[in-house]
């Protein structure tokens, strides 16, 4: 089935939320393959962030508690620690990011990701997630603020 | 009404790097985004019509536009009209500086200045045609005056102008009479449509268009084909995503 | 009325993207008037990006037959796409995000005034430039 998105529009700007995913509210997507998440942060994070020059992913093999430390992304603006959406083990981390960090930016739910994780305890993970529809809530909320500091 | 960018007018500024008008063109059009109209106002790299998505070509036809060009080739005001659509208000600096008397600028790199002088001037008309085309006053003219900086009332602090490709305005594309168009602003209908929960009916279908002709030409010799290929759209997005409620 | 520098067919032509929505559009635009008017005045020369977008006949031979540098501010790559849409190919094509990668200190914020740290930024992206232009001088200095 192909991808759908949801949009949000603050001021200016066009947010996709990604159906079919959960969501941290710090802006972290999940996708279940199986017994595996695939994770990456969302496109409000991305176009709020800027364009990404570095992304630092933990390695394969560490294991991450759910908000524990996954890594950062860097980008011409900030430096932005990523607190691990799920428990698990890190399988794999998205290598291509290291030549072309800009894929978080141009494909942020797509060729973007950053991590592949053996999950622990999925069900107690989806007890602290979003499905989109209230991400979407959310995060128009949460631009809906930062636009008012603009 | 559709979840859609907040109107506001845009600016393209010609930007050209071989001409001091090139650089004025660029430093008003900078003032008036980051200083005298922040929150009206959004901007496009101009070549990102050729080298950006159809969401970038889209931006005139979604914003009222200003072109800024500094001299007699209109390199702003003819590529948005060849790419996206033709600007609402058109402004060239070397025929204002010649009408007005104004200083002649230069410098590439730093306007001297008289080149200051002439940016400032030029932000200052381009914030009256902001409000004119955004309705919030009606100048009888718009006077260009070389005057010194700081000579308009500019708000507390300073913004970072940010630009529109980020985020892009919505643009779908349709087969119509076997022929591509495209439809700005449908995907952001067909969203607020299946939120209501509205089935894919020719009923529909007429209401779908109402709010499609909104925001795009509709020839009355294509309307019907346009009928079709609207609720055809309509009914492949229900059975991609789901009617409203089933977040898959 | 303004007039353009005189040009002759053996200037490498630097092209930035000027874009107008990032602060990196500023500092390739500053690092190009670097090369341009202060470290090879003599060897080089440019053309308004937005006269090849309008598909300017004249702007789009001059690329077509004098070398080119393009600098590009973002990863849309605006400089470089346009002068490939002209039927050309840059000799050479330099990104700021590059500069920046090596040099993450130097953050920039503002497009209107890059400041300090985007003037630095310039300065080195304009020495790279320059040794690129030197080289494809055939090393003439």
């Amino acid at each position: 089935m192909e991808a759908t998105y949801r949009h949000a529009t603050v001021d200016k700007f066009v947010f996709k939320v990604k159906t079919g995913c959960w969501y941290s509210e710090a802006g972290l997507w999940v996708q279940l393959e199986h017994s595996l998440a695939r994770v990456g942060v969302s496109d409000y994070v991305q176009q709020s962030s800027g364009d990404v020059a570095f992304a630092e992913i933990t390695s394969a093999g560490t294991e991450l508690e759910r908000e524990g430390y996954l890594g950062q992304i860097e980008t011409i603006k900030v430096a932005i620690d990523l607190p691990s959406p799920v428990s698990g083990t890190v399988q794999e981390i998205n290598e291509e990011l290291d030549a072309s960090p800009e894929l978080i930016n141009q494909d942020p739910y797509g060729q973007g990701w950053l991590a592949l994780i053996a999950l622990n305890d999925w069900e107690a993970d989806r007890a602290n997630l979003l499905e989109a529809e209230q991400y979407l809530a959310v995060m128009r909320s949460q631009a809906e603020e930062a636009a008012k500091k603009l | 009404m559709p979840d859609l960018p907040e109107k506001k007018v845009g600016l393209i500024a010609c930007s050209g790097e071989d001409l001091a008008v090139g650089t004025v063109s660029r430093m008003a059009v900078l003032q008036v985004l980051e200083r005298l109209r922040p929150q009206e106002t959004v901007t496009l790299c101009l070549p990102l019509f050729l080298a950006g998505e159809e969401r970038e070509r889209a931006f005139a036809r979604f914003y009222p536009t200003i072109a800024i060009d500094g001299c007699s080739k209109r390199c702003a005001a003819r590529a948005t009209e060849k790419y996206s659509a033709q600007p609402a208000a058109s402004l060239v600096i070397d025929d204002l500086i010649a009408q007005k008397g104004l200083p002649e600028p230069h410098g590439l790199r730093q306007l001297d200045a008289a080149g200051q002088a002439v940016a400032q001037a030029v932000a200052n008309a381009l914030a009256q045609e902001v409000d004119r085309l955004l309705g919030h006053k009606q100048p009888a003219d718009i006077e260009v005056e070389a005057e010194g900086p700081g000579s308009e009332v500019e708000p507390e602090g300073l913004v970072v102008a940010t630009c529109a490709c980020g985020s892009g305005i919505p643009v779908a594309q349709l087969q119509v009479n076997g022929h591509q168009v495209e439809a700005l602003a449908l995907p952001a209908i067909l969203d607020q449509f299946r939120e209501m929960g509205k089935l894919a009916n020719n009923a529909t279908a007429g209401e779908l268009m109402d709010a499609v002709k909104l925001y795009n030409h509709v020839p009355d010799d294509e309307a019907a084909a346009w009928h079709e290929a609207v609720l055809r759209e309509y009914a492949r997005t229900i059975t991609a995503a789901g009617p409203a409620g089933n977040a898959d | 009325m303004s007039e353009p520098k005189q040009t002759d067919n053996d200037r490498v032509l630097i092209i930035p993207c000027s874009g107008i929505g990032k602060a990196f559009g500023s500092v390739g635009r500053e690092a190009a008037y670097l090369v341009l008017e202060e470290l090879r005045p003599d060897d080089t020369a440019t053309v308004c990006l937005s006269l090849l977008t309008m598909g300017d006949e004249e702007s789009q031979q001059r690329v077509r037959e004098q070398r080119s540098i393009a600098i590009d501010g973002c990863p849309k790559a605006c400089a470089r796409v346009n002068i490939e849409h002209a039927g050309a190919e840059p000799a050479a094509i330099f990104r700021v995000f590059d500069v920046f990668r090596a040099h993450k200190e130097l953050r920039v914020k503002q497009v209107s005034d890059i400041g300090e740290n985007g003037r630095e930024m310039a300065r080195i992206l304009a020495e790279e430039v320059a040794v690129k232009v030197d080289e494809l001088r055939g090393g003439k200095e």
